[in-house]
């Protein structure tokens, strides 16, 4: 039996507070390499992790639910073709807009559904009890939710569909030069219109993992700021997947550490000042990571031209 | 001997009745068009005649209005590019379409890549570059990254593209215009090499010596209409320029005989370093009034970036200029401007209009007597600024249907037109001009180009950059050639050779101290 | 279609849409929109209290969308308004207890003053990473929300904590640095009013009259030609990040000096929100502002009674705010929709 010290505490707190944003930065990871600005990760988590309880709370079997975040995320995802790609709309309007709108939305069900702010408990994939057997790691392993290992396989399938596929190269090459790819006789917009709901799907397993991996129900603005860190870890990681994971764990790392103060009685800090850690660290890997270059195309819609009316 | 239609031979590419209209636009005027095969056929016009558009829809990113399309006598629609080039047609772009980040190979089989099952098979792509270079003698790196190639080499790469996609039919879009005397004479002789291996080629441009030069036929367009076809070795270049604009042509401008003056600008040890590379070197030279001063060079060179500083937008990183006497790199754009310095930037939309506001707007921005637009301190004085653009509008005759109007609405001539407007004033000492005729049809550039003129005969100076190496030599005084940041020589214009230049442009030393200009002329 | 209508008739047309959204919503889980509606208006304007209650309501809103429409000028998307005028509350509250002795003449204008300083200063880190450093300044505003309202907490909880209040919030402030009442009855109608016309005025004259809002908008619309014509830049950018902060450290400050009198946990139901599609929709038409900020402020006092009477949830209106702001990125595809009719397939 291993003694619950506290690295090993702070290192599983870790692995589960970063998990949501490493496989959100993935997804954000495919639309802003295409061109798309990423905004509405915290929209596209929130619907995610909705719709993962919903699905859960009917059919009472989380991987179903878990279907049903992905879907909701690509539902998002395709309202983005439709307005951002499609039609060439502001991207990070769009993104404000589908953050309030996704939290109204599912607010609203809330109170419909649920009468309250907190859903009813539903059935949760909280450990992966399977590898408990292994042995001396065993027991840590299983403490985390097979989403979790997901994503970390995640990391690896899509580093190696940007980088050895050539559905990777012309996603590179659209978000530095869309009319390169439109005159080599690709279809710029199916092929952004693709990340771009590829995107939504992958936030919203990241939003299934923080309602039925995390928790066993859904809270209003229980997404907080990981849609934010997810989305703001694509730029801190420089466009590379293992440096975005990087950075996500030390998201990841703050969260666990401020959640940690709070619990513990040796030191006392006051509890609301506590909670503000992982912001500020935020603010600060920004300013010490405001340098990178960013793909050619990013934000600039690229319009067909029967829609300039 | 050839004939110009024969019912009997099929043409290889042959456009009939092509009309295409954009909002308020007719861009192409029922324009018949028939390419042989095997031939090199100039499509020739100035800017806004027509030519790119038609080739456009030739390339299947345009859809016509109406008109049909055949290719060795069979009808084609083309949907979009990838008809166009499976049918076997490929364009060669004025501006490459090319993404630096990538190799020369992943760029050249971006869009039909080479597959290992899943995975994107690199060495395929590798091999089948470097079969066509060796078809054609190329020498083009295939793993190098696009990044650091020449411009030159760059466009070898876009026609490999093209070759590599299996095109018969090769357009290229106004081939010369980034290239140097000595990289225009080897593409020459990559045209004759695709000539001779039956490829038909469309040259679009308006530049006439490569026209005379390379072409056997020559097609003439203005304004959206087809003008007439001819035999290049039937016509000369006269002809051909009047076919082009509709009347006899003198853009050198009126050149008055004058005393040399005493410098208005000394430029010493300009340096500027950015991410580690030297975009700058040691930059020196003297600008006197009363001079016209060209600045030639590929693109790229460092010319922008002594505009840029010049003009107060970007620090340096070493070196002093010196501006009527006074210090300049220590100042901010709003005093520079004040003290006289007028700037025509090389991008009008992104750096020299502000294309939602109107014309009257657009032609007091960064006024340097903005005093007079302002009324008790604060508020604007817009008596004083409708005085001053309607001047302004009827001195260089911009058309538009009024003053409030924006300049979005207006065409790109005379947009460049408000910006020559607003830079070029009686406030102006020396007009730095980056690329100033761009993209206008030649009734505007004849009149900027008298603007200069006229602004170098009453004192005033004038930095003219320009990849135009025609424009450069017929309206300088003297020239400067830069190449990769470094001053290579200045020279006197009516002295200097097209080769001269042209050697200096890719970095040859230049030639020995005789042909320096002399202190007076 | 002529310009002019179309820049009237595509917010309006928006709104409608947002309406008719919210109803097919409604619709969807067992409520009458109607009824709902009806029920809404009622709540809002039915009786003259009402009216005052919603024009109370609409004073910070006003103020709040008039700051994010001032940023917009110049290009740049200030969504930080709800932690300045968090921040600003909190300024506000301070000076507001804790400075005694001085007259109303001179303490409310102060109190006000420290507030609007307080709501600056807030947007000031933002502001100096993203013009100087090109740092997200929307990512950065986000955060700075957050951050503002766990400080809030912190003070409500702790340090500032009131004695003997029903709810979480501090003393009360000084009678000085009250607002006086216009009106009393049947409503109280506080004199901030008016506030909001001189922001208003202030605001419009600024940047349509005088040339330093000819060159902030020249600013916002091509920064890089405006840089190139020698107009300072940056000085314009700091100025509209900064002046909006301000202005949303006053909206709070008003809240706290003319409605509660101390600074209570959670006061603000999410104005600097309201302010962001107010300010889209009316492109900078003070007009359309102040409409629009009444509209939004009848929606908020008027869903109490629409959850009592029909069953619909307030938060409706959160959904119909967001609705408003995916509707003005959907601009292009809005004006494609209504030029249709008119027009032939071009090829």
């Amino acid at each position: 039996m291993f003694e619950q010290s506290i690295i090993i505490v702070m290192l599983i707190s870790i692995v589960r507070l970063s998990t949501p944003v490493v496989i959100g930065a993935m997804g954000g990871l495919f639309s802003e390499l295409s061109g798309v600005m990423n905004l509405c990760a915290q929209g596209l988590m929130t619907l995610g992790a909705f719709f993962a309880m919903l699905g859960t709370y009917y059919t009472h079997n989380p991987w179903i639910g878990v279907l049903c975040g992905i879907a909701a995320g690509a539902l998002g995802g395709l309202l983005n073709a439709l307005i951002t790609v499609e039609f060439g709309g502001n991207q990070n309007l769009f993104g404000l807009g589908l953050n309030m709108f996704a939290g109204g939305v599912t607010a609203y069900f809330m109170r419909v559904l649920f009468k309250s702010s907190i859903s009813a408990n539903v059935e949760n994939l909280w450990n992966t009890s399977f590898l408990r057997g292994i042995p001396l790691v065993g027991p840590i392993l299983s403490e985390f939710s097979p989403l979790v290992y997901i994503g970390i396989v995640l990391v690896g399938v899509v580093a190696f569909v940007i980088y050895r596929t050539p559905f990777g190269l012309r996603v590179r090459a659209v978000g530095n030069d869309p009319r390169t790819l439109e005159t080599a006789g690709a279809n710029v917009w199916r092929l952004r219109g693709l990340c771009v709901v590829l995107c939504g799907m992958i936030i919203g397993l990241a939003g299934a993992y923080l309602s039925l991996g995390q928790m066993s129900l859904y809270m209003d603005g229980m997404v907080a700021g990981k849609g934010m860190l997810a989305f703001i870890a694509v730029k801190m990681g420089q466009y590379t997947p293992w440096r975005i994971t990087g950075m996500a764990l030390l998201f990841g790392f703050f969260d666990a550490l401020q959640m940690q103060l709070q619990m513990s009685t040796t030191i006392a800090f006051p509890t609301e000042l506590v909670q503000t850690i992982p912001y500020v660290a935020a603010i600060i890997i920004m300013f010490l990571n405001s340098k990178v270059d960013m793909p050619k195309a990013i934000a600039k819609p690229y319009t067909k031209q029967k829609y300039n009316v | 001997m050839r004939n110009t239609e024969s019912a009997a031979r099929v043409s290889a590419v042959d456009m009939r009745q092509i009309l295409k209209t954009f909002p308020g636009v007719v861009a192409n005027d029922r324009i018949d068009f028939s390419v042989e095969k095997g031939e090199i056929h100039a499509l020739i016009g100035e800017n806004g005649a027509g030519k790119t558009t038609l080739m456009n829809i030739l390339y299947g990113l345009y859809h016509p209005t109406s008109g049909s399309i055949y290719l060795d006598g069979e009808e084609r629609q083309f949907t979009s590019p990838i008809d166009a080039i499976n049918a076997g047609v490929g364009m060669v772009h004025q501006h490459f379409m090319l993404i630096p980040a990538l190799t020369v190979a992943e760029n050249i089989v971006l869009g039909c890549e080479p597959r290992k099952k899943v995975v994107f098979d690199y060495k395929a792509a590798v091999s089948g570059v470097e079969e066509i270079c060796s078809q054609y003698n190329f020498t083009v790196n295939p793993r190098e990254k696009t990044a650091n190639i020449s411009l030159g080499m760059q466009q070898k790469v876009e026609i490999i593209k093209a070759l590599y996609r299996g095109a018969e039919i090769l357009i290229f879009d106004e081939p010369t215009a980034v290239l140097t005397p000595q990289e225009i004479e080897e593409l020459g002789r990559v045209l004759q090499d695709l000539k001779a291996v039956g490829k038909t080629i469309i040259l679009i441009t308006h530049k006439l010596k490569e026209v005379m030069a390379f072409s056997d036929r020559i097609t003439v367009l203005r304004s959206g209409k087809k003008i007439k076809t001819v035999n290049t070795a039937d016509t000369t270049a006269e002809e051909v320029t009047y076919l082009m604009v509709g009347r006899h042509v003198d853009l050198a401008g009126n050149r008055m005989a004058t005393k040399a003056k005493e410098n208005i600008l000394e430029v010493r040890d300009l340096c500027l370093e950015e991410k580690g590379k030297q975009l700058l070197k040691n930059v020196s030279f003297d600008m006197r009034r009363g001079e016209i001063l060209g600045v030639a060079g590929i693109d790229g060179s460092g010319q922008n970036e002594l505009s840029d500083i010049i003009a107060g937008f970007r620090k340096a990183t070493g070196g002093t200029i010196q501006y009527m006497g006074r210090n300049l790199l220590s100042e901010q754009t709003r005093t520079i401007r004040e003290r006289g310095v007028g700037l025509i930037p090389q991008s009008r939309h992104e750096q020299g209009l502000v294309l939602t506001m109107n014309i009257a707007e657009n032609l007091i921005l960064g006024h340097p007597q903005r005093k007079r637009f302002i009324k008790n301190r604060v508020f604007l004085n817009n008596a004083q600024i409708e005085m001053f653009a309607r001047e302004r509008v009827d001195s260089f005759q911009i058309k538009t249907p009024g003053l409030r109007v924006e300049a979005s609405k207006l065409s790109g001539g005379n947009q460049q037109k408000i910006i020559c407007a607003r830079e070029t004033g009686e406030t102006s000492e020396m007009i730095i001009a980056n690329q100033p005729t761009r993209g206008m049809d030649i009734g505007s550039i004849e009149q900027i180009h008298k603007v200069f003129m006229d602004a170098r005969n009453t004192g005033k100076s004038v930095l003219m950059i320009s990849l135009e190496l025609d424009e450069v030599m017929s309206l300088s005084d003297r020239i400067m050639v830069m190449h990769n940041g470094e001053v290579m020589d200045i020279i006197d214009a009516a002295t200097a050779t097209r080769e001269q230049i042209g050697l200096m442009m890719v970095g040859h030393v230049p030639v020995p101290q005789e042909k320096r200009c002399p202190d007076e002329w | 279609m002529n310009g002019k209508l179309k820049t009237i008739l595509l917010p309006v047309v928006m709104l409608v849409f947002a309406f008719v959204f919210a109803s097919v919503l409604m619709r969807l889980t067992g409520n009458n929109p109607l009824l709902a509606f009806g029920a809404m208006i009622q709540g809002a304007f039915g009786n003259p209290s009402a009216i005052i209650n919603t024009l109370n309501r609409a004073v910070p809103i006003c103020i709040c969308a008039f700051a994010v429409s001032f940023t917009r000028e110049c290009g740049i998307f200030n969504i930080g308004i709800e932690g300045q005028l968090m921040i600003g509350a909190l300024g506000s509250t301070i000076a507001g207890i804790y400075i005694t002795g001085l007259p109303l003449a001179v303490h409310l204008p102060l109190t006000l003053i420290v507030g609007m300083l307080f709501g600056m200063i807030w947007a000031a880190l933002p502001a100096a990473m993203f013009i100087e450093r090109k740092v997200n300044i929307i990512v950065l505003f986000l955060f700075m929300n957050n951050i503002a309202s766990y400080i809030l907490q912190y003070f409500i909880f702790g340090p500032m904590k009131g004695a003997g209040a029903a709810m979480p919030s501090t003393d009360l402030i000084q009678e000085s640095a009250r607002f006086p009442y216009l009106i009393t009855s049947p409503n109280k109608l506080s004199t901030a009013f008016f506030l909001v016309f001189a922001v208003a005025a202030i605001l419009y004259v600024y940047i349509h009259k005088t040339f330093g809002g000819y060159e902030l908008r020249a600013t916002g619309k091509n920064r890089v030609a405006a840089r190139y014509a020698g107009i300072p830049v940056k000085k314009y950018m700091y100025l509209s990040v900064l002046g909006p902060g301000a202005l949303a450290g006053l909206a709070g400050s008003i809240e706290i000096q003319s409605k509660y009198f101390r600074l209570i946990d959670g006061f603000s139901p999410g104005y600097g929100w309201d302010g962001i599609p107010i300010a889209l929709l009316s492109n900078g038409n003070p007009v359309a502002i102040i409409l629009g900020s009444i509209l939004f402020a009848a929606m908020h006092v008027g869903s109490s009674n629409m959850q009592m009477q029909a069953g619909v949830s307030s938060l409706i209106v959160e959904v119909i705010q967001g609705f408003l702001v995916l509707s003005v990125a959907m601009e292009r595809f809005y004006r494609y929709i209504l030029s249709r009719p008119g027009r032939k397939k071009e090829g």
